[in-house]
Formats: C-alpha cells, structure tokens, sequence
C-alpha cells in the first residue's frame, strides 16, 4: 500500500471514515436558502454595473459617444477601454495591457465600455444608448472551416503568454502541435489490421449555477491598518487574484462569504467577478456586477475533430496509434486543457503498444471561451474507448478482453502483469451487469427495440501538485479546524474533518469547522487533490496534535492543578495517566486513555485545560497519475452501460448505467456517490441532449438559454449503479486517489447507440439524427 | 431599512465567521429573516436617482417633476410568509426580483431567468410557481410562501434535515428551489411514491447531478413526520 508514508497509513478499522449521510458543515444554510453566493449580496445604496458585450462574433470598437447615455437619469458613471483606470489593474509579466479593450473575438464578449446606474434595467438603457462606430471583421465558427488557410483570420491579438499555451508558431488560425513515440508509420505498415475511423468530441456548456456575479465596496478598519480595505463578495476561491489584481495587500482585501456554487473545474474567473472594486472606487458606492445566464454559456469543453487511424494483431493487440485532431482553440485565453495540454494524458499510454503519434491542429475560431477547464480529464479519452470497441466489432471479441489485452502493467508499457484494481474492477462489473458481449444490431429486446452495451475504462486521477498548510487547535476541550471559504460542492473540509475525528478518537460531529478568509489552509485542489490530498496532510496535522494532547494530559496527571475552593473536601479521582508515558496512551472515544485498558482514561475536556496548536504543511507522495501519466497505473475504474433504441421513434432509453471504481479509499460515501452522479449527468447530456448551435452567418450562438440547450431533468437521467472497490493503491489519505472527474465520458453511450442499431450517431445523438442515421427521416 | 433597501441579515461582517451552521441555527436564521420582513414603508426611493422622499405623494411629484414621461413605481402590499408587508415596486420588477432588491430574501435563487430551472420557485396560493416568470404586482392579495417561510416553520424541520443528512446537494444553489417543490408536493399528497417526487421535481434542474437523493430524502422526510405526527 502507497499510504505507507504517511501517520497511520496502515489504518484496518474506521469509526468515522467512509461513513453514510454526515450532513455538510454548510448544508443547513443551503437547503434553508440563507446562504448567500456572490449574486445574491444586496447592500444598501448600491449601484450595478454592465457591461457592452458584443453582438457580433468579430469586431472592434472603434469610438463611442456616451453623452447620451450619461444623460439617462440614475446613470452615475460611463467607463470605456481608453480610459486611464483600465490600466490601473492587471499586470504580470510584459507592458501593460488596458483590463478591458475594443476588440471582441466572440459574440457576447465583454467589449470596450461599462455602465453603471441605480439599476440593471438602466444600465441596459445607457447601453443601448451609446453611439457606437464598430468595425465588423471577418470571423468563422466553423473549426474545420477555420483550419483551412483560406479562411478569415479569426484572432487579430498575439496569443498571451500561457503556462499551458501551444508552443509552436501559429500559422493563419492554426497551431501545430507533435507528440509521438516510436515510429509510427512503420509499425502502421507492418499492422496486419489497420481500423481507421472520426469522431467528434462535442463542446457542452460549463453552466455554473449560479451565474458569475460580485459585489465589492471599500472601506476603513483601523483593525486592518490605515488605507482603505477593499471588500467583495463573490470573487469565489480567488481572494488573492482579486488582491493582486488591484495591487492590494492581500490581509488588505476581505471575502467572507462561504458560499461559491457549482465550479466543475471551470476556475476562470469573469470580468463580472473581477470588476467591482474599480467601480466601486469610482463611485464612492457598493457596485454589484452580474452575469445573466445568456452570458454565462461557456465552453467546458471544446469541440475536437479526431481522425484516428489504429493498427492491430488478429489477436486484438494494438501495434499502432495515429491520432490527427482538429480542435477548437476558441477565443483568446481560452484554457489549452482539452487541446494540446491533453496529449501527455490520454488513454493511448495505458496501452503496450509503444507506436504512439499525436497530432494537432489547434485552431482559433470566434466561437466563444472555455475558461480553465478540466470537466473530461482527459478529453480524448473515448478515442481508446472506440479503438478498443472497434477492434472487438471487426474481431467478434468482447471488448472487456480486448481492453484486458492491451492494458499494460503497473510499473511500465513494457509490464506484463495485470493491474489489480483494474482486473478486479472488470470482474466485478461483469457479474453486476451479467455482462453477455454481442455484435452491433444483433439483439433484439422483447418489444422490439434494439439492444446496446458498452465498456469503458479509466485512471482514477489525483493529480499532486497541491500542498496544503494545516493547523489544528485544542481549545477549551473542543478541536478546531480553521479553514478558508469559500466552499464549492465537493465537501472537501468534512473529508477532513472526518479525518481528524478518526486519528483523534472523536466523531465528526465533535470537530469545529471554523471558517475564516484570513486562515491560510483552504481543502482546494487539482482532481482529488482538494479531498483526499488534503485529507492526508490533515492527517499528519491530527496526528501531532494528537501526541501533543497526549503529552499535556500526562503532564496535567503527573502534576494537576489544585482543587478548586467549591471541591475543596471532596475526595478526588485518582488520573490514570498518572506516570503513564505518552507510548503507553492513546485517545479513543472522546477519552485520552491507556492503550492497555482503554476503560482507564480520562474525557479529553478534563484531560488538559491547555490551548494546544499543531501545524503539518505539506502534501502526500506524488501520485503514480502524475508521475506516470498512464505509463504507470495504480487505482482504475470502469463504466459499463445498456441502451435501448427505438428505430420506430428514434429514442433512446438508458437501462442500466453502472459504475464499478477503485478510488483507493472512501472517505466521505455520500459526496464521492454524487459526484459520480454529477458525470454520469454531464456525459449523458453531452451525448443525448446539449448542443451548441450557431448562425454560420453571423456568428451568433442561437442556444445560449436553458430552453434551447437542454439539461436533463430528474426524469431523464438513470439510477447510477455504483460499487467500490477500496484496493487503497492510492497515494493520499489512507491510501485514497479519489475520481475526480475520470468517470466523465463522450462517447460510451454513442456506442452503446451503434452496438443497438449498427450505424454512427454524432453527438448529441436526438432521434432524429437516429432516424437519419437509419435512413428513416 | 435605507432608501427602501432592507439590510439583508446575511451581510458579511469582517469578523471571524465561525459560523456553526445546525438544524436549529439555519432555522432561527430564517425565522429572524422572515421576522423582519417590514410591514410598512417609512421610506420611498427613486429608482431613477436614488433621491429618497418621506411619502409616496412627494415621489411622484418628484416623478413629474425630474422624470416626466417616466412610469413611476407603484405600492403594492404582500402577503409575504405569513406576514403583511408594504412595498414600493416597479410595475415591470418580477417577484423574484423585488423578494432580493427589495426584502433582501435570497432563498429564490437567479439561475435561467427563462422559467425553465426552478431555482427561484416559491408557493403562490397553494401553487409552484416560478418567482423570476411572475410580476410582484400580480401577487398582491395572495399567499407568498419562499424557502424562508418554509424553513422558519418546525414543521418542516424533518424535510430540511433529511435533504441536509443525503447530500441531496453540492454546491447548494438550486437547492432551495427543490425544497420548495418538495414542500409543495407533500401539501397537496403527504405520502408520495417515488415516481411521484419525481414527476414533481422534473421542473427542477440541477446541475450537480443530486437527483436521486432527493427523493431518498423526500422519503426519508415523509416517514419521519408521520412518525411525529
């Protein structure tokens, strides 16, 4: 087991951890609505502020006339790109850049000019009230269209810096980006089977729930120093940004609401989150900010083109792999995940064949923005899922045996042994779905639909870059957990308050979340990092502090203090950590006791009146995800799932959606089963439901609301049938990687769609692409 | 109350917020929100400029004066949780926008603005309905009930704490606006079955995928109330 290097790793009993229905330290103020997310805050005489956001998908403002819309009663104020404020904020490396500029590179962008009024419904009034001379450039948000040399060239600005920007030089709209290993085209020669086949990844929303809003105002405290102190609401996790944003001491810049929403990896923060303090400082006044939904339609993932060509033995091994893809690179800033970030993680290294090429064609379009993202991690992780679906078809094999087959071993690509939790995984994933593999259009149910399946595998990721800084206290007998908010849906703090309630022999109720923007230990990470990363540096703190209240309750029972003048006369009870050695004490039930007789102890209020601080700053060993990026595996789960199609109607009913996962360890069950949920829903909708439609023409989005680009529903979704497997391989918390968002998939029930009917349906697979697809419409 | 605002009670303060968040605590919270809801107006604002007047009558001579032409806002009164409350509303604000701007109530939640999420669902007269699709001087006369109300009522106690033990949220933004469905459902059919809970949440869309948790913990509700009945 991995979790070796850490306190108690070797842990075989769990009171508290992995325990069912533990409410959320802030689900009461959830579910009563009292929480308050950045859009909610109201404060007394404030202004809101909007911004111009472009209704073409390429263009530049060239000069505005505001005097009209600075006459509208209850404008206060009228700011445009030019103006010397909007180089007062930002920085980094390089000149500076204005925070807001004239040119627009998709429809919607934020452009050139903000107003603020006493209300929204005036500020939309001023907007419409500038005289605006726009020049409208050419554009295309079509990605394959704006691959071709020919096409309009679709960004006018050099591409920023970026740590995780394509490196080569941009030709045109494209950037060509190369990994590969071995040689390819002579092993696809020497393949004596060659599958070529495309697909296409399609883009979803990010749909935040609640849309990206702040409130920010300006204050003095003499508590925080002399100078004003600025405060804002719903800047979410990004205190520090904010602070450096406006050069702001950070002890200087305060948020204290613990509430920040639905984030699915999509850290980006909006310049409706970003602007408030410069108005507000403007003003004199509290400014509110907010995105509408329409204005919150950003990609989680971008749209990706792949030709694939894959070469095999008879015996369905994988001798070859040419992947060539044509992705969106979408608007300036738009996160690299899911282009070129994605090829050192995707599933082609999990495999033996050593043949490996991936290129891209990373493609500027005026389609919109994908902020840092991670939703699909990685991507292309279904090009494998068809590979391996694909081979099985042509070979009559079930592809459970052809993934067996390819999959290398734990240690290398050249490991011929087989992955446990992997094996371990599909066995019992076969038994729960009676797993029985047939051919494409094959089986018939008895109403007369057809019958589909699909198989999927994956890593359990946890990526290992986040340290964490913990601090635990013993105060007036209770512990405390000092963390900053705000909190997202993960229930990150409860894992580790679950954590240090088992190391210290407490349930989870007894520990105080104490929630304080100022603290430094935030549970917030990449992947699992954020649960099961952080659980393991709590654990560490836990276990110092432990042995320091073990040492002071000896102390207080080698040498306790006088009886007080109300006991005085009373016989006292003799302390049976008396002349005990720390070795020889534990804490187990709320008491510091003996390890020898646990009934001999003492309740941990009485044990010591000291305040007691224990700090652990660090992070686990780094995980064989990160490390290995799939040529080493650890924890691995799998998806299986049934369709049946109606060719009459073209509909498609989910049977069975089951999940068999290996997250190492469970920490916090209710959390991790919701999550799984949570991709199952994502996924569903990306492959049945959810499209992006543009007018070509105009490059406008035509779905940018939730009555055109559907969400599923209650009704829509299946049961998610879920069991884990805890082979605790993991590298964090008791031997826990965690799932992050592995589960997540484009295609599984594209397949499982061509496994019921025979024929390939793009996403989103509606009946009536169905229907086309069968030749019926 | 300043300029017709009231102070909504979850303002930030700059101290530490060591907040403990129970059962009983989110209840008296939104027991001390609906309390003070204000019955009357003692101040009336313009929306246009901000000017504040101490009677509807010099507003609107302020209207006709400064902003002729312009339609000034109207008092309405509302039968808000229980409560009777004065307001001064602009005959375009919808319900869901006049219970945050107005009354500082937060639980409806701004999510699609198109009648399509749910998240801003509040009981009109025994009804769900969708605060960001109604206009506040249509529900003058009625019966307002918001997951404010709901969750200051013991009775629904059973039903909060439920939803709190199943997770059935994550990020917890739209789940007031399930709640309130939910409550609305046991109205009208205290023992629903399962596909019922479901039927009656399909106007409720979450993205965080919690959707079978609500109906383990609408069940799980429904039991526990009988009990204590």
């Amino acid at each position: 087991m991995a979790d070796i290097a850490g306190v108690n790793g070797q842990r075989e009993n769990f009171r508290v951890v992995g325990k069912h229905n533990l409410p959320g330290k802030l689900s009461y103020a959830l579910a009563t609505g009292i929480a308050k997310f950045g859009i909610d805050y109201v404060l007394p005489n404030m202004l809101f502020a909007k911004f111009l956001r472009s209704p073409y998908a390429h263009a530049k403002v060239l000069s505005v006339n505001k005097e009209k819309a600075l006459a509208i009663p209850g404008v206060v104020d009228v700011v445009t790109w030019d103006d010397p404020d909007m180089l007062s904020i930002g920085g980094g490396f390089g000149p500076p850049e204005p925070y807001l500029t004239n040119y627009a590179d998709y429809e919607g962008c934020e452009v050139g000019v903000i107003v603020v009024a006493e209300d929204e419904d005036i500020c939309e009034e001023a907007l419409r009230n500038l005289d605006i001379e726009w020049e409208v450039l050419p554009h295309s948000v079509n990605t394959l269209e704006a691959a071709k040399d020919d096409s309009p060239l679709t960004c006018l600005k050099p591409e920023p810096p970026s740590m995780f920007g394509p490196k080569e030089p941009k030709k045109h709209n494209v950037t060509h980006v190369v990994t590969a290993q071995g040689d390819v085209d002579k092993a696809l020669k020497e393949s004596k089977n060659v599958i070529e086949y495309q697909l296409k990844l399609p883009t979803f929303a990010s749909h935040i729930p609640n849309p990206p809003a702040s409130v920010a105002w300006w204050e003095d405290d003499p508590y925080l120093g002399e100078g004003p102190n600025m405060h804002i609401e719903g800047a979410v996790q990004r205190r520090e940004q904010i602070a450096q944003l406006y050069h702001m001491p950070v002890e200087k810049t305060i948020q204290t609401g613990l509430f920040q929403g639905g984030k699915y990896c999509d850290w980006g923060m909006r310049k409706s989150q970003e602007i408030t303090p410069l108005l507000a400082r403007r003003t004199g006044r509290p400014v509110r900010c907010a995105n509408t939904r329409e204005e919150t339609f950003d990609f989680l993932m971008n749209e990706r083109y792949m030709y694939m060509k894959v070469g095999f033995d008879d015996n369905g091994l994988i001798t070859a792999i040419d992947d060539y893809s044509v992705d969106d690179n979408g608007s300036l800033g738009s996160s690299a995940f899911g282009g070129a970030q994605d090829q050192g993680y995707g599933p082609y290294y999990t495999l033996r064949c050593l043949d490996i090429r991936q290129q891209m064609d990373v493609v500027d379009t005026n389609r919109g923005k994908m902020y840092l993202s991670g939703q699909h991690c990685p991507f292309n992780w279904d090009s494998g899922t068809m590979a391996i679906y694909l081979i099985a078809e042509k070979l009559g094999k079930d592809p459970i045996d052809i993934a067996k087959l390819n999959l290398h071993g734990p240690t290398s690509q050249e490991d011929p042994n087989p992955v446990p939790s992997f094996e371990a995984c599909l066995e019992t994933g076969k038994k729960i779905m009676n797993w029985q593999w047939h051919k494409a259009g094959t089986k018939k149910l008895p109403d007369g639909r057809m019958h589909g399946a699909s198989f999927r595998y994956q890593i359990c990721p946890r990526h290992a870059f986040s340290g964490y800084d913990s601090k635990l206290e013993l105060r007036d007998g209770v512990v405390h957990m000092p963390t900053q908010g705000p909190c997202t849906g993960i229930f990150a703090v409860e894992c580790n308050a679950m954590v240090v309630a088992e190391e210290l022999g407490l349930e989870y109720e007894d520990i105080s979340i104490d929630f304080d923007y100022r603290e430094k230990f935030t549970p917030v990470g990449g992947g699992s990092d954020g649960t099961t990363a952080s659980s393991w540096v709590t654990k560490e703190c836990a276990n110092i502090l432990k042995q320091k209240i073990i040492a002071a309750a000896i102390r207080n029972a080698d040498n306790p203090p006088p009886p007080s003048m109300f006991s005085f006369g009373k016989p006292q009870t003799p302390n049976p950590l008396k002349g005990h050695k720390p070795e020889e004490c534990d804490m187990i039930g709320g008491m510091v006791c003996l390890k020898a007789d646990p009934s001999q102890g003492v309740p941990l209020k009485e044990a010591t009146q000291e305040n007691i601080f224990a700090t652990y700053s660090g992070r686990p060993p780094a995980s064989i995800w990160s490390t290995g990026m799939g040529k080493m595996l650890d924890t691995m789960n799998s998806l299986f799932c049934e369709v049946a199609v109606d060719t009459d109607t073209g509909e498609v009913e989910i049977l069975r959606y089951c999940t068999v996962a290996d997250p190492g360890k469970v920490i916090r069950p209710t959390s991790l089963e919701s999550q799984i949920d949570q991709v199952a829903y994502f996924s569903q909708g990306c492959q049945l439901l959810e499209e992006y439609v543009y007018d070509e023409k105009t490059g406008v989005r035509l779905t940018n609301n939730m009555i055109d680009y559907k969400k599923p529903t209650i009704l829509d979704v299946p049961d998610v049938e879920k069991t884990f497997l805890e082979t605790r391989s993991g590298n964090a918390a008791y031997g826990a990687s965690g799932i992050s968002h592995s589960l997540a998939n484009t295609h599984l029930l594209i397949i499982a769609i061509h496994n019921a009917i025979g024929v390939w349906v793009d996403t989103p697979a509606t009946p009536d692409k169905i229907l086309k697809a069968l030749g019926k419409a | 109350m300043i300029g017709g605002l009231v102070i909504p009670t979850g303002v930030p303060t700059k101290e530490s917020e060591q907040v403990t968040y129970t059962l009983d605590t989110a209840h008296q919270k939104a027991s001390d929100m609906v309390k003070s809801i204000p019955a009357n107006l003692t101040e009336y604002r313009c929306p246009l400029c901000g000017q504040v007047f101490s009677s509807y009558a010099d507003m609107k001579e302020h209207y006709e004066i400064n902003h002729y032409g312009s339609i000034p806002p109207v008092m309405i009164t509302l039968k808000l949780n229980g409560k009777l409350c004065e307001l001064l509303v602009e005959p375009h604000w919808t319900l869901k926008r006049t219970l945050q701007f107005r009354l500082g109530l937060t639980g409806a939640k701004h999510m699609c603005d198109k009648g399509v999420c749910g998240s801003c669902t509040v009981i009109v007269d025994g009804r769900a309905v969708l605060s960001c699709q109604m206009l506040a001087v249509e529900c003058e006369g009625k019966e307002i009930e918001t997951i404010e109300g709901i969750a200051a009522n013991p009775k629904w106690k059973p039903l909060i704490d439920a939803y709190c033990r199943w997770d059935a949220m994550q990020c917890g933004y739209c789940t007031p606006g399930f709640l309130v469905s939910a409550k609305n459902l046991l109205d009208r059919n205290p023992h629903p079955t399962e596909q019922e809970i479901r039927e009656a949440l399909a106007g409720n869309i979450c993205i965080c995928g919690t959707y079978p948790r609500h109906a383990q913990a609408i069940m799980e509700a429904v039991q526990v109330m009988s009990e204590g009945a």
